[in-house]
């Protein structure tokens, strides 16, 4: 009868917000707001359905919580994994990554230190202790750090594009293009490393950087013909590459067709949306 | 050392840029719907990057397609600003300069404005902004005498009713729009909601060009008090992930 409905509506309900949290967890999304919102309310009227799966709930309802300066809720959480997994390192670097958050950093690196007398292999450990190095603006060290991090743990694909983006942020172009040479060859299929390696190279300028840069947008849209900053990326580095004096016909005449043919693609493209378009040929070769 | 005005436009969809990603360097430009020559009036922005701000090619082609769209609109860019992710920092970066000087070749009076991101939280009672104008060839903080928001409690009011009812996710910057090409970096929807929400005596501040309407200029002078105690930014404290790593599952010893 009526009341059956109820329940299978709760239920329904709960069974989609725990596999919302577990999706994110899974695609390690930064939604931290909603993970807030689901997770929060998923605890406070479900925990008893929720099995053993609520122990990692609670932790990632607390990273979201630290994100969202919601501390009440960190700390309700935290105190549930205390009680359940006394002494545990991983509970011990949820407690310094709550203090991280309080900007309380020496405290959170004291928290992490002690992790690493116990295990001085503990990754999570020393990525937090570079974390504090860039929350506090110390970049110079930061990378310092993670480069020695990765001598040791050179197969770490999220530490080495952490290392690309503080090298971007040095402008330290020519480093950051080794990070992320690194990333495409353990990940040849990631259009992203290509397209972002094409935009440092392009950054770099001169001819040689210019011709790499193409090739590699040229790459990335092989791996993804929907990446937009590809197609604009080849564009542009193939018109730059045809005005330049110092190349000779042939690379002129094919650079020329390369910028053609992306033009082409990128009508095409906004034909479709016919929001924000512009002619194309007005691009770029203002003089930049 | 001439005046600048900021428009309750241009400020809020700076500002909710600066909110929607929290956790990023945001920047953008200043544009401008008045003539040149006199005070500048910023009637307009156009929120452009939150990731990889030093790299050339995405910062050129939207240097170029804000250009083209200003020359179709009758608007021209009048300044950049940036909101930097490292909150207890908010000078320019050198980035920031590049871009400015870039825009002063085109715009002589051009200004460069940086979202002080320490100073946003919910009650604040300034604008959390510092402005810099050229002179020679340096960039130098702006006489705060000289800077001007008309009906500054209304705007900072309209920013965060946005943000409250979740309208800041209408914002879409340049990086926003070639990750999903249908939607509008010139932002008209959320345009429209701003110009709903400001009062008629406001009105032609927002949508037209100066010299129509009368609403009086109220100049703001910053008080010089800083954020006491903790830092609340609207969005959030400064963790820095570096990664999430994939968790396993929690077993009995942790």
């Amino acid at each position: 009868g009526h009341y059956c409905l109820d329940i299978n509506v709760l239920i329904i309900v709960f069974t989609e917000m725990r596999d919302k949290l577990r999706k994110w967890r899974e695609d390690n999304h930064r939604n931290s707001e909603q993970i807030v919102d689901v997770g929060e309310e998923l605890i406070n009227e479900h925990a008893s359905k929720l099995g053993d799966d609520i122990w990692i709930i609670y932790e990632q309802v607390m990273i979201a919580a630290l994100d969202c300066s919601r501390d009440d809720l960190a700390w309700t959480c935290l105190q549930e994994l205390k009680k359940q997994f006394p002494g545990s390192q991983r509970v011990k670097r949820l407690a310094g990554m709550r203090l991280e958050a309080l900007e309380k950093y020496e405290d959170a690196s004291k928290q992490y230190d002690s992790i690493l007398q116990d295990d001085p292999t503990n990754t999570a450990a020393r990525k937090r202790k570079i974390s504090i190095l860039k929350a506090q603006g110390k970049s110079a060290e930061a990378i310092r750090e993670l480069n020695e991090y990765l001598e040791q743990f050179v197969g770490d694909q999220e530490a080495w594009h952490e290392l690309s983006e503080l090298y971007i942020n040095e402008h330290d172009y020519g480093k950051a293009a080794f990070c992320l040479e690194e990333l495409m060859m353990t990940n040849p299929h990631n259009h992203l490393y290509c397209e972002q390696y094409a935009e440092v190279k392009y950054t770099q300028g001169g001819l040689e950087n210019l011709e790499l840069s193409r090739k590699y947008f040229a790459q990335a849209l092989k791996l993804n013909n929907g990446n937009m900053r590809a197609l604009f990326g080849l564009y542009m580095s193939a018109s730059h590459i045809a005005a330049s004096p110092k190349v000779n016909a042939t690379v002129k005449k094919a650079n020329v067709k390369y910028a053609a043919w992306a033009t082409n693609q990128i009508n095409r493209a906004y034909q479709v949306t016919k929001t924000n378009q512009l002619p194309v040929e007005e691009l770029l070769l203002r003089s930049s | 050392m001439g005046e600048v005005e900021l428009s309750c436009l241009a400020y809020v969809k700076m500002y909710l840029h600066a909110c929607l990603f929290p956790r990023c360097s945001v920047n953008g430009l200043l544009l401008s719907s008045s003539p040149a020559g006199g005070a500048v009036c910023v009637t307009d922005c156009v929120p452009l990057l939150h990731t990889h701000l030093p790299l050339a090619p995405i910062t050129q082609l939207a240097l170029t397609q804000v250009d083209v769209w200003c020359a179709q609109t009758q608007q021209r860019i009048v300044g950049y600003y940036q909101a930097n992710a490292c909150v207890s920092d908010s000078s320019p970066t050198p980035c920031a300069l590049k871009i400015a000087d870039k825009i002063a070749e085109q715009c002589n009076n051009a200004v460069l404005l940086m979202i002080d991101g320490g100073k946003m939280s919910p009650d604040y009672r300034v604008p959390p902004i510092v402005m810099y104008e050229r002179k020679d060839t340096r960039w130098t903080l702006k006489d705060k005498h000289t800077i001007m928001l008309r009906q500054w409690e209304e705007t900072r009011d309209i920013a965060s009713q946005l943000l409250d009812s979740g309208d800041h996710s209408l914002l879409v910057d340049f990086d926003s729009h070639l990750d999903d090409i249908t939607r509008d970096w010139t932002n008209q929807k959320l345009n429209a909601k701003i110009a709903e929400l400001a009062s008629p005596a406001n009105a032609s501040s927002i949508a037209l060009p100066p010299g129509g309407g009368t609403v009086s200029i109220v100049t703001f002078t910053w008080s010089s008090s800083t954020a006491r105690g903790r830092q609340q930014n609207i969005n959030s404290l400064s963790i820095n992930h570096i990664l999430l790593e994939n968790s396993p599952e929690w077993r009995n010893n942790g």
